[in-house]
């Protein structure tokens, strides 16, 4: 060891060295980061979404042209992961510094909204503007953002979904792909010449096979919700109807194949690994969304969409469907430049300037002044297959998920139920009749504990 | 020690046999990332090739046909790498300061110290470590808020200076294999306990510190949840935030991914490749023992 | 007490007030009333009422989603946390031995318990794809048609198990450490004795070794009971239940169905099983572990 009258040349060099580190890290810490907000003089608007990467940046073109549309508020975005944006929010509610407008799932809107974490956006509309968005915004707009009397969330994207499919597949299996089939029924038949294996005997495509028992039980005629009555109707005979079809359909594939194959698929990619892309899929029921990802992606991909045909007995254009909404949460601080900001890019404030946005990202419009808007023209031109969703979203049939407190808990259940009846497990029936047990005792539960259910 | 060891130095049959055997034991270990990295640096296409249904990748497959470097300057575009860095190396400095300072403290006052009901209080704080973090997670974030501390780095730094259970625990068993005897020496010269700890104990812990350092370094490196929910302003985040953000549902490609992830891994990697046999001395002399 | 007595308190205390604060501040006021709350009905946003036993009498009659999530968390730590204890252990043993290119081997080792369980996750979703993953890519050509992993209900424990075993890096070197405190002095007796390779593992290696094995148990006992992040990723719970780890199920109940005092239950029914586990870790601990051996 160097004692300090004898330091060794190395022992200067390991301090120097380290000196030198501390001082460049330090240099480095104290360094200004990047200005948070640019423009002076203006109120901030804090606005939480959860695009990232390439629609992040599709977002934040948005974002840019509200800043500059005027002059009094700066939208400052922060990116917050779908799958925490949840418990996110609910912390900075807690915390006393929610965002000023947020972007998300449908589904958040009964439960916060019952809780009293929303600001009822009506109250910021005129009698006469509230009246007329009322009478022109699509219905499913309107089952899916209100709650009661009250609309808790604006949407600037509206899902609805079809039919995709690759017209060659068709005409290869010996099919017309002109005729398409007019019932759902007769849709299975034919998609077992669409089906392709392997020689291990791996499905490497497959035609249409049916899923999503909370889309199908509205096409059967049934539904999770009699928006009518206003009341739960989760274990109709059409809801089991609707079940078993997708049982049986499936089992005709084979359970384990048909989970193996989509499971084998990154089904939910959002870039060029969407299967049907790579047509590992003929014939599959998507949401509206895709057609700009095929553009960006793959622009030399030939298919078609159409909506889904109504099974016999059925209701055509009918489904379930959700989407992207601008909440305010009652304790924004600066509510005036969220609504403006909301304003701007639902199409409130302008449809034609607004069209233009909602072409950017291939979202669906609030109504249909902001569909026939020139720059809406001009996309639907473009892209023709998009019109399929625009039609699908005018339909009467087209509704929210159940507008109650406990959506989300009614919502895992159908799914876990599904999950159970496609693998065999449960019957359909006792799928169906599991998800009114379940759901009956939790809400008597939460009924008795004094919650809203 | 050298002389000893010599038993450890098996012969040349032996020792391909055990070179054949950890090769073969690696491979599980490496493949996974030799994926990651390889995907990182394959262009879309490629990726989706084995996709959509096809065929199943080989070994081949691992690499790539042409390498695409460009994805890490693309995902290291779409977030701001500057501010995430500086604040995850900022947030590293302050915890290890404040959590070595107070985990030797403490451990020293377990360790070498007398007082009344001490063994008791040990047990407490270890039970603590049994804790989900759950039960507390509400509390601790009501307390943090009515505190007024919402939206600043102080519910992530300052807990650190109350001193963790786990590098409490992992530092007594060190200090109890000090020499009682030389405590003594210093404190029949008349020492503190607080300049014995200082001047006696600190210098002769350095392997167990360097070590807990460590272990502060890649959990603050690692620490996703806590910065998400207690910072709003998105230039205050840290890498692991920036990570988390190429998995979001509306995210960009998996390339992005894998290169991001291989970003963040490689600073430890080296960090333990150079370090390792300070850090496996540290544990030795602290480990559960 | 004698004025030196009192002093000697004084500077204990000192020296541990750092902790002592915290404890008090973070851990055990908020434990408190953690455990307030599962006596309550409380949405996060609106004041705590009181409920009594509700929550608990509703956990324990009324939710079969609660049972499985314990038989999950069960299961997984009754396999993982002995599976992990053994590999990690018998890498450490092999890497124990003096060849070239150790500390490279160490480091292959070592790496994946250090990638963030973020990457981790996102990794093995990719690889364990029943279709055109590596994994069962390898297996095809050896002839064995391979699984469906993660979304097979049979099969989707197994597969978080294994992937689990991949960061058993993270205790090796905790053993690496362990073994290097054998003393040299016992194997070279025993090597002049002709013992066995085997036996001398037995004899030797591994009495000394009980402590840190003992150590890894319990952090693996308690790490099981806190498993959430790759769960969360890769299965959510899925298929069928069949993943729904107990800290999962609890996030779902705090933060999707908004009903903290019921996770607030949930949360302290664990910390006893937690509690419980460990204590009964220690009370075998006089049987097996072995310390301070000379």
């Amino acid at each position: 060891m160097a004692t300090t009258d004898q330091v060794s040349r190395r022992d200067v060099l390991r301090w120097v060295g380290a000196g030198v580190a501390g001082l460049a890290t330090g240099t480095y810490l104290l360094t200004p980061g990047t200005e948070r907000r640019r423009m002076r003089g203006r109120k901030t608007v804090r606005y939480w979404h959860m695009w990232s990467g390439e629609w992040g940046e599709v977002v934040q073109t948005i974002i840019d042209e509200f800043n500059e549309s005027q002059s009094r508020y700066e939208v400052v975005p922060l990116i917050i992961p779908g799958s925490v944006g949840e418990s996110k929010f609910l912390m900075g509610t807690v915390g006393g510094d929610p965002p000023d407008v947020m972007t998300h799932w449908a589904q958040v809107i009964p439960t916060w909204g019952s809780q009293g974490l929303l600001l009822p956006l009506e109250t910021l509309m005129s009698r006469m503007e509230w009246e007329d968005f009322k009478a022109t915004s699509y219905p499913v707009s309107l089952t899916t953002g209100m709650l009661g009397e009250s609309l808790y969330g604006m949407t600037i994207g509206l899902n609805a979904f079809g039919l995709y499919y690759i017209p060659q597949h068709f005409i290869e299996a010996g099919l017309d792909p002109e005729n398409f089939p007019k019932s759902l029924e007769e849709l299975c038949t034919i998609s077992e010449l669409l089906h392709r294996k392997d020689r291990s005997n791996n499905y490497t495509r497959i035609g249409y096979v049916p899923s999503n028992f909370l889309n199908l039980s509205q096409v059967f005629g049934g539904g999770l919700y009699d928006f009518e009555k206003s009341e739960l109707t989760l274990n109709s005979e059409e809801n089991v109807r609707a079940m078993d079809f997708i049982v049986e359909e499936r089992k005709k594939v084979g359970f384990d194949a048909v989970n193996r194959f989509f499971s084998g698929l990154d089904s939910a990619s959002f870039t060029g690994g969407w299967p049907f892309i790579g047509g590992a899929l003929s014939c599959t029921f998507d949401g509206q969304w895709r057609v700009e990802q095929i553009r960006k992606f793959a622009p030399d991909l030939e298919y078609k969409t159409i909506p889904l045909p109504p099974p016999q007995g059925g209701r055509p254009l009918a489904g379930v469907t959700n989407g992207n909404f601008m909440i305010i949460p009652k304790t924004a601080k600066e509510v005036e430049g969220a609504w403006e900001f909301v304003r701007f890019w639902s199409g409130l404030a302008g449809s034609e300037q607004a069209a233009s946005l909602y072409t950017r990202g291939g979202w669906l419009p609030l109504n249909n002044r902001i569909a026939e808007a020139p720059d809406y023209q001009k996309y639907l031109r473009e892209n023709p297959e998009f019109g399929t969703f625009v039609k699908v979203l005018a339909s009467q049939d087209l509704v929210g998920n159940p507008p109650v407190p406990t959506q989300t808990f009614i919502m895992d259940r159908a799914n876990r139920s599904e999950d159970f009846a496609i693998r065999g497990t449960w019957s359909p029936r006792q799928a169906v009749e599991e998800l009114e047990k379940a759901v009956v005792e939790e809400q008597e539960r939460r009924r008795r504990l004094g919650y809203a259910v | 020690m050298q002389s000893d060891s010599r038993w450890l130095a098996p012969q040349k049959w032996h020792k391909i046999l055990v070179h054949f055997c950890l090769i073969a034991l690696s491979l599980p270990a490496v493949l996974p990332l030799l994926w990651m990295v390889s995907t990182s640096l394959k262009p879309d296409r490629e990726i989706y090739a084995t996709g959509g249904g096809g065929s199943a990748p080989t070994l081949a497959s691992l690499l790539p046909q042409a390498i695409k470097w460009s994805n890490y300057a693309e995902a290291l575009a779409t977030v701001p790498l500057g501010d995430y860095l500086r604040n995850t190396i900022f947030l590293c400095i302050v915890s290890i300061i404040g959590a070595i300072s107070s985990s030797s403290l403490v451990a020293y006052g377990f360790s070498k110290l007398t007082f009344w009901g001490r063994d008791v209080l040990f047990v407490v704080m270890l039970g603590t470590m049994a804790l989900p973090g759950q039960v507390t997670m509400i509390p601790v974030f009501t307390l943090f808020k009515n505190l007024g501390w919402y939206g600043t780095y102080l519910p992530l730094i300052v807990p650190a200076f109350f001193a963790s259970p786990f590098l409490v625990f992992l530092l007594t068993q060190f200090f109890r294999t000090l020499p009682t005897e030389m405590l003594e020496a210093g404190r029949v010269d008349g020492a503190t306990e607080w300049r014995i700890f200082i001047q006696l104990v600190i210098p002769l812990s350095k392997p167990a510190l360097a070590t807990c350092t460590l272990f502060v370094f890649l959990g603050t490196w690692n620490e996703f949840f806590g910065p998400l929910l207690y910072i709003n302003d998105p230039t205050k985040y840290t890498l692991a935030y920036g990570l988390q953000q190429f998995l979001s549902n509306y995210g960009g490609a998996w390339s992005y991914l894998m290169a991001a992830a291989t970003l963040f891994t490689l600073p430890i990697l080296v960090l333990f490749f150079f370090a390792q046999k300070t850090f496996i001395q540290g544990i030795s002399t602290t480990g559960g023992k | 007490m004698s004025r030196q007595k009192r002093q000697q308190n004084l500077i204990g205390y000192l020296f541990i007030s750092p902790w002592l604060i915290g404890f008090s501040v973070f851990t055990a006021w908020p434990f408190l009333q953690s455990l307030w709350l599962s006596f309550t009905r409380y949405d996060i946003i609106s004041e705590p009422k009181w409920v009594g036993f509700a929550n608990y009498h509703a956990l324990f009659t009324q939710d079969p989603q609660f049972w499985q999530s314990l038989q999950v968390t069960f299961t997984y730590a009754a396999v993982a946390v002995p599976l992990g204890i053994l590999c990690g252990f018998g890498l450490a043993l092999l890497l124990n031995i003096r060849i070239k290119g150790q500390e490279i081997y160490r480091t292959l080792f070592y790496i994946p318990s250090i990638v963030p369980a973020v990457a981790t996750s996102v990794i093995f979703v990719w690889i364990m794809n029943p279709q055109i993953g590596l994994l069962n890519g390898l297996l095809k050509t050896v002839g064995i048609i391979g699984p469906n992993w993660l979304n097979d209900p049979t099969w989707s424990l197994t597969s978080l198990v294994l992937i689990s075993l991949w960061g058993v890096g993270g205790s090796m070197v905790i053993y690496l450490a362990g073994l290097k405190d054998v003393p040299l002095s016992l194997y070279e007796a025993s090597l002049v004795d002709g013992a066995s390779a085997w036996h001398r593992l037995k004899a030797i290696t591994w009495p000394f070794m009980t402590p840190v094995i003992f150590f890894n148990l319990i952090m693996g006992v308690i790490g099981s009971f806190q498993y959430f992040t790759n769960a969360f990723i890769m299965t959510n719970g899925g298929p069928q239940d069949s993943t729904l780890f107990y800290s999962l199920y609890l996030f779902n109940r705090a933060f999707r169905y908004l009903d903290m005092g019921y996770a607030s239950a949930m949360a302290w029914i664990l910390f006893v099983i937690v509690v419980g586990a460990t204590s009964i870790l220690f009370m075998t601990q006089k049987k097996w572990v072995q310390y301070g051996n000379n």
